[in-house]
């Protein structure tokens, strides 16, 4: 069963639509990858799950639960980190992780320890006086040192520093290894691409590509350099082929990769002397998402 | 190779003063003409009310020589005019007003700012390092001319005396500009903007009370404190303007003060150092009661210091107060009685204002408590409680049952001052229960106040200054109230017209269980909206 169901979810502030229509499915035990520009509306998805927003139309479950009406029975299997990541100025950051987590129902001392140690935050200093990498330690800790069976996570490494995300990825694996169901909300695409099982892509309060990352290659371009013993002139009139650029016998084109078959024969009817093909990074992926919206 | 022009330490306050106008261009009009209307009303006001020498004359020997003048407006001199009586009715809102709209505004513009860390982003542009500190001056200082003029104009339309008019504007304004540099040096000071604010509030308070007291002993203590020295420029009066320059001094030394102060501390720092806090959460922040507690520590201790203080202060001159008869034998007539019974009737008079003064101020304490919730959700943090397993109506009932507990307990604390300030005055130490008491027949006003911030808050978040609008209605109604001849029907806006003006009148049960349950419906209410709204500030 699904651990989160949005439907056709609406929700407008004032004339802005910030969510058009949603739908968003994270499955038991997954890492979700939840992408988009900044104003895509993640924050606002997030915020309709954890029962702070109340949506004007659409249907949205959590935890076998309605997100609004059991909020506060559902947060006992949940574990929070906000995107702008904002604590209590005279309070410590030990105590913020007490407060938080007892307020959740209990936290497991062995791991907010650990936790400590990992992202090596120290627990005595006021709220005041971290930075905003320290800041958003506190709710990492915070939110890891509890058991809960979703996390949701925006923008969770917004902050941090490259050696305390590989510190992060490696907690998140272990979540997932112990069965937790995890939806990221991210705009750096190597997180995302790292960690998730199913990623879904949202721009303008839309979920406009949903899938794993090989289904969404599957939707997309390859990039082919090929090297052939006769030039590849003709490639241009091969279906699904973009944008040929030929420099002597050397050929790079991208292909649609439900094309890509076709794109081959043509190649090694040329004689094939060397071959390069790579599918799109998640950049690319998002790259072409947007950039198309851009330019139109 | 590119010149770089030459920066001073001021450079780019131009920028900032454009700035400072364009978030402000509603907040430093609303409290213009707020503070000014009621000026203005009560100047015009005073003529037709006083239409004969007769009633003139019986003023300053009645209204203006009675305890309570003294205390809220000082010995104010030619009060044989209607000059005098203005600046005697006014002096109350006028002063004070000043003062608490620099402290409100130079703060918010300086270290609110810099703790916000939007400081931090104009500071890298071209920027000198006093820049910030001397736009909030020339910004408070223009809030209190303003003000100052406003006053000075309406005085002339009441058909006052020119040079009085103009002297009681230009003290009045330079208090503002007294207070605007102490709070330039107390934002100085604290690390927070809260912290300022209390320290800034707190040097109001001092001065007003310093003035009060000194009055009403009418000894040189007044000569302590800068309402004193705006007084004692005698608008109206035999007017001299040596006091003027005391203020100006004064202004100086504490400007010289926090320049020094500014160009000695770290950006984002203050003198008072964040020492590090306990690694672990007390058994106290278990609860959302308790976090809730935790978090109002400070406002909770600093009201409950000061509102004890202030009892102590006024409850000590409850004793000096039958002597004022002696003094001025007409004041038995106003009474209606002689001997015994007049003195009893004058401090019971004295009594049932200072409970209903001490009331109102203690409606800003319970405002400022329920209205934590608004700040918790714009800063975003209540959004990370309610992703726990606590319940909206536990979290906001947790604040708002802090907020209305304490109001019993700071109103409690008030009538305690009173007594033991009574005891230091009178030697006699038995007044606990009748102050306890006397000024707890006056909670119910303060509750429903706060209970009217709940409310907004649950049912209309963006409206919560309307909170803080009815506490400003509520303190104009009772200082302002009768002088204006407000109609029953405005006048019925404040909870605490309706309440029984206890000591002189018998306390009234209906009215006050009347006012309990309209507090718990406008709660209710709140809680109500809170768990249908969007919990997140919009």
């Amino acid at each position: 069963m699904a651990v989160i169901e949005l439907h056709d979810v609406v929700k407008t502030f004032g004339a802005t639509r910030a969510l058009d229509h949603l739908d968003l499915t994270v499955e038991q035990g997954e890492v979700h990858g939840f992408l988009g520009p900044n104003g895509a509306g993640k924050s606002t998805a997030i915020r309709v799950l954890l029962g702070l927003l109340r949506t004007d139309s659409g249907v949205a479950s959590m935890l076998g639960g309605d997100p609004w009406r059991d909020a506060a029975t559902l947060h006992r299997r949940l574990a929070y980190v906000p995107g702008d990541v904002s604590l209590w100025p005279n309070l410590s950051g030990g105590e913020v992780i007490d407060v938080l987590a007892r307020m959740r129902g209990g936290l497991d001392e062995a791991r907010r320890q650990q936790m400590l140690e990992r992202f090596d935050l120290d627990p005595t200093k006021k709220a005041r006086t971290y930075s905003k990498g320290n800041r958003q330690k506190v709710a990492l800790v915070a939110a890891l040192a509890s058991r809960a069976d979703l996390y949701l996570l925006d923008e969770p490494t917004s902050g941090l520093d490259p050696l305390m995300e590989a510190e992060f990825q490696e907690a998140v694996l272990e979540l997932k290894d112990e069965g937790a169901t995890i939806l990221l909300s991210s705009h750096i695409l190597a997180e995302a691409e790292a960690l998730s099982d199913r990623i879904s892509i949202i721009r303008a309060g839309r979920v406009v590509q949903s899938g794993t990352l090989a289904e969404l290659r599957h939707l997309t371009r390859t990039t082919v350099i090929a090297e052939t013993d006769r030039p590849a002139t003709q490639l241009a009139s091969v279906p699904g082929v973009h944008e040929p650029e030929l420099h002597g016998n050397r050929v790079t084109f991208d292909v649609d990769s439900d094309h890509l078959d076709e794109a081959v024969r043509a190649l090694s009817g040329l004689g094939v002397r060397s071959l390069a093909a790579h599918p799109p990074t998640l950049e690319e992926l998002f790259l072409r998402q947007y950039g198309d919206e851009v330019t139109a | 190779m590119r010149t770089t022009p030459a920066t001073s330490s001021v450079t780019g306050v131009g920028h900032l003063l454009r700035l400072i106008l364009r978030r402000d261009r509603v907040r430093l009009p609303l409290w213009l003409v707020g503070l000014g209307g009621s000026i203005v009303a009560s100047a015009l006001a005073v003529p037709p009310l006083y239409d004969t020498p007769e009633k003139v004359a019986g003023y300053a020997r009645t209204v203006g020589a009675s305890p309570v003048s003294y205390l809220m407006s000082g010995r104010q001199v030619g009060l044989d005019t209607l000059g005098g009586i203005v600046a005697n009715e006014i002096s109350q809102v006028a002063q004070l007003g000043v003062c608490l709209m620099v402290v409100f505004l130079v703060v918010r513009h300086t270290r609110a700012e810099e703790e916000s860390g939007r400081a931090e982003l104009l500071r890298s542009t071209v920027l000198g390092r006093h820049a910030a500190t001397l736009a909030g001056l020339v910004y408070g200082v223009t809030a209190a001319l303003l003000l100052g003029a406003i006053t000075s104009i309406s005085m002339l339309a009441a058909g006052l005396p020119a040079g009085g008019s103009l002297t009681y504007g230009v003290g009045l304004a330079l208090l503002g500009v007294a207070y605007t540099a102490i709070t330039l040096v107390a934002v100085q000071i604290s690390t927070s903007a809260r912290g300022a604010l209390g320290l800034a509030g707190a040097a109001v308070a001092v001065g007003y009370l310093v003035r009060g007291i000194g009055a009403m002993q009418d000894n040189a203590l007044v000569w302590l404190s800068p309402f004193g020295w705006a007084q004692g420029m005698n608008a109206f009066g035999d007017e001299r303007w040596w006091p003027a320059l005391i203020l100006l001094v004064f202004t100086a030394l504490l400007l010289w003060l926090a320049a020094r102060l500014m160009a000695h501390r770290d950006f984002g720092g203050g003198l008072i150092a964040t020492r590090p806090g306990p690694a672990r959460a007390g058994r106290l922040l278990d609860t959302p009661f308790g976090l809730a507690t935790r978090l109002q520590r400070g406002l909770l201790v600093g009201w409950a210091v000061g509102l004890f203080l202030l009892g102590v202060l006024y409850g000590a001159v409850i004793p000096t107060v039958p002597d004022l008869i002696e003094s001025n034998p007409e004041m038995a007539d106003v009474v209606g009685a002689s001997g015994q019974a007049a003195e009893d009737a004058l401090v019971d008079a004295f009594l049932g204002y200072i409970y209903l003064f001490m009331a109102v101020i203690a409606c800003g304490f319970v405002v400022a408590s329920v209205l934590r919730l608004r700040a918790e959700e714009e800063a975003g943090r209540a959004e990370v409680v309610l992703a726990t397993p606590v319940s909206r109506t536990s979290w906001m009932a947790a604040t708002t049952t802090l907020a209305l507990v304490a109001a019993v307990a700071l109103t409690v604390l008030m009538g305690l001052g009173l007594a033991v300030g009574y005891g230091i005055g009178s030697g006699e130490w038995d007044q606990v229960l009748t102050q306890v008491a006397g000024q707890l027949a006056y909670l119910p006003g303060t509750l429903v106040v706060g209970a009217l911030a709940a409310a907004l808050y649950g049912l209309l978040p963006r409206g919560t200054g309307i909170a803080w609008a009815a506490v400003a209605l509520i303190a104009l109604q009772v200082v302002l109230g009768q002088l204006l001849g407000l109609p029953d029907a405005v006048q019925a806006i404040s909870p605490f017209w309706h309440l029984a003006a206890v000591p002189v009148d018998d306390f009234e049960i209906v009215p006050y269980a009347t006012l309990v349950l309209i507090a718990g419906a406008l709660v209710a209410a709140g809680l109500w909206g809170y768990r249908r709204r969007d919990a997140v500030a919009g």
